[in-house]
């Protein structure tokens, strides 16, 4: 029963899906070539009855839609569930409806991101596409000197942030760890509470942190070391505390049986089988917390990124240039070291 | 007084697999019993519900004069370090040396900050090698436990349960990840411990050539119930037959 009703429900939602793109989409901007600019909101002022909102007729058309569905057996959700039987004619037709809300998706997608090939390739835009590469390729390297200084800001930024957000996110783990935290409810509560956080955090990019502690602490490397640190705790808590899930329980076991304490089990039964790899993924952090780290700088965080959009918005393009290449040069060897002292660990 | 008395213990997982069906049975001090049965009759379950790894769902557990069913915290912890136990995995920390791994038999004695700095006091170092030797490797004490043979790994695991000074031994399969040679070497130390340290021994083991040697009573578990109990030598082929099953052959180990 509740099998159904989930089918029907994501079966509605699939028929309002395509009946809201053809009538906006197809109708409104293709066929009947509406020359307001493209919107979601506001009335479609093409549709029969003028008195009920579109988006309550979408639904109902939806509904019709999805109860035929249901019906008939030619459900949508019932082919991704795997449920039809191959070469009966609901199949087919569940086929066809799925490659056409796929079209109308991609047609969708099209209109909304505007795209231009007419804008790429007229002959004023490939001048300008041709000026900004060519300076960027002629970079000025008088500013060398400064964009080295703030690039190793730049390091150091990612360095403490990973150091920082090491210690946390060791002891942190253990309690992320579901094999550790089962045994009774308050630890089970805690792990819980844990995990949403740190799925919350780490969903919020590091360019949003950045900007948040801006506000808080002011402009300058600080923030931008601060909002690396968020990501890193909430990326190694999840990163750490899976490996403990993965750990061999027999050595737990028989720490456990001599009569040691729970904090002995861990260190003793549990951290051995996971220094190695804690190593591993943190040296790896640091090296993608150098690349976030020049980004943050545009928003403010300090270091190269900084400088970056100071000289990117005086349009100075070979100063530009140099800094992406003093970044890219960067990159390439932090990710080259840290793959290689990986390597060694592993 | 008996060592342990097991009263109608029962064992219910989550899952609802019935692993233990009210089991009963005393094991006396300086006995070397030897559990028998097939793969999850629930000899494993038994041996972990004795020191409590896994929590019994029903019946008690006495040990020497004290029930030790509900007992939680340090109480618990003490009740451990009591009971010495070895796996079918030997499970040492394979990165720490031989020593080490010895050393940590006696966590129980020792704070948590003084064994995370690795400040074991000296009695306890010289215990460690003593028992090392009784083993038979205390040449390899500062060698990485996981650069050892699987059987020396087990007479390393045995030398950490001494540590304990245990009243009661608990070996689960001890020799099953063994090849038969070895497996006679290290059920030689088993009985070395029982004669003459005086150590009670509860021990799983598949092959009844080996508790034939070295058992001086079995109780056999079929379905999570006991169905045989005895001396080795009352084992018969119809019991082997009742145990294992119609279709099992005896192999002997040698």
């Amino acid at each position: 029963m509740r099998k159904r009703l989930s089918q029907l429900f994501l079966d509605w939602l699939a028929c309002t899906y395509g009946v809201v793109l053809f009538h906006r989409i197809v109708w409104l901007e293709v066929i009947s070539a509406r020359p307001l600019p493209f919107a979601w909101a506001g009335s479609g002022s093409a549709t029969i009855l003028t008195t009920v909102p579109d988006w309550v007729l979408y639904a109902i058309v939806g509904a019709v839609g999805a109860s035929i569905a249901g019906f008939t057996g030619a459900s949508l959700v019932a082919l991704l569930r795997g449920e039809l039987a191959p070469n009966s004619w609901q199949r087919r037709i569940a086929l066809h409806v799925g490659s056409l809300l796929l079209s109308l998706t991609f047609v969708t997608g099209w209109i909304v991101t505007k795209i231009s090939l007419t804008d790429m390739f007229s002959s004023e835009r490939l001048r300008a596409a041709g000026r900004i590469f060519s300076s960027l390729l002629t970079p000025e390297f008088s500013i060398l000197p400064q964009a080295i200084a703030a690039i190793i800001e730049t390091v150091y930024l990612a360095f403490m942030a990973t150091a920082l957000a090491l210690p946390a996110s060791f002891v942190l783990s253990f309690l992320a760890a579901r094999n550790l935290m089962r045994e009774h409810q308050w630890t089970r509560l805690l792990y819980t509470l844990l995990r949403i956080v740190t799925n919350f955090t780490r969903s919020i990019e590091p360019l949003v942190w950045a900007v948040i502690f801006t506000v808080w602490v002011k402009v300058g490397p600080f923030p931008g070391m601060l909002a690396l640190m968020v990501h890193t705790i909430s990326s190694l808590v999840k990163q750490y505390s899976e490996q403990i899930e993965d750990i061999d329980p027999g050595p737990m076991e028989a720490i456990a049986s001599t009569g040691a304490r729970p904090l002995q089990v861990v260190w003793f039964g549990v951290v051995p089988q996971i220094v190695i790899p804690f190593l591993s993924f943190t040296i790896y952090r640091w090296d993608i917390n150098v690349r976030m780290a020049t980004i943050i700088g545009l928003v403010g965080g300090g270091g190269i990124g900084t400088m970056l959009n100071q000289y990117q918005m005086l349009a100075q393009w070979h100063e530009v240039g140099l800094i992406v290449l003093v970044i890219a040069l960067v990159v390439w060897v932090m990710d080259y070291v840290s793959a290689r002292i990986r390597e060694a660990l592993l | 007084m008996a060592l342990l008395e097991i009263n109608a213990l029962s064992k219910v997982y989550p899952n609802g697999t019935q692993a233990l069906r009210s089991v009963s049975f005393t094991v006396e001090r300086g006995e070397f019993l030897a559990v028998i049965g097939l793969s999850g009759s629930g000899k494993s379950t038994l041996l972990r519900c004795i020191n409590r790894l896994i929590e019994p769902t029903s019946g008690s557990i006495v040990f020497d004069g004290a029930d030790v069913t509900h007992i939680k915290g340090d109480a618990l912890r003490r009740y451990r370090q009591q009971i010495g136990m070895i796996f079918q995995q030997f499970n040492l920390i394979g990165r720490y040396s031989v020593l080490q791994n010895v050393l940590m038999g006696a966590l129980g004695s020792v704070t948590t900050l003084d064994s995370i700095l690795g400040r074991y006091r000296p009695e306890l170092h010289t215990m460690a090698l003593r028992n090392l030797e009784i083993v038979g490797i205390a040449d390899k004490a500062h060698v990485r436990a996981d650069s050892l043979s699987g059987g020396q790994q087990q007479r390393v695991a045995i030398a950490r349960a001494l540590m304990q000074e245990p009243k009661l031994l608990l070996a689960d399969e001890p020799v099953a990840s063994l090849d038969p040679a070895t497996s006679h070497g290290v059920m030689r130390y088993l009985g070395y411990i029982n004669r003459q340290l005086g150590c009670t021994i509860i021990c799983n083991l598949h092959f009844l050539s080996l508790v034939r040697e070295y058992a001086s009573r079995v109780i056999a578990l079929k379905h999570g119930q006991i169905v045989f109990e005895g001396s080795p030598a009352e084992i018969t082929d119809d019991w082997f037959r009742h145990i294992y099953g119609d279709e099992a052959v005896e192999v002997e180990i040698r």
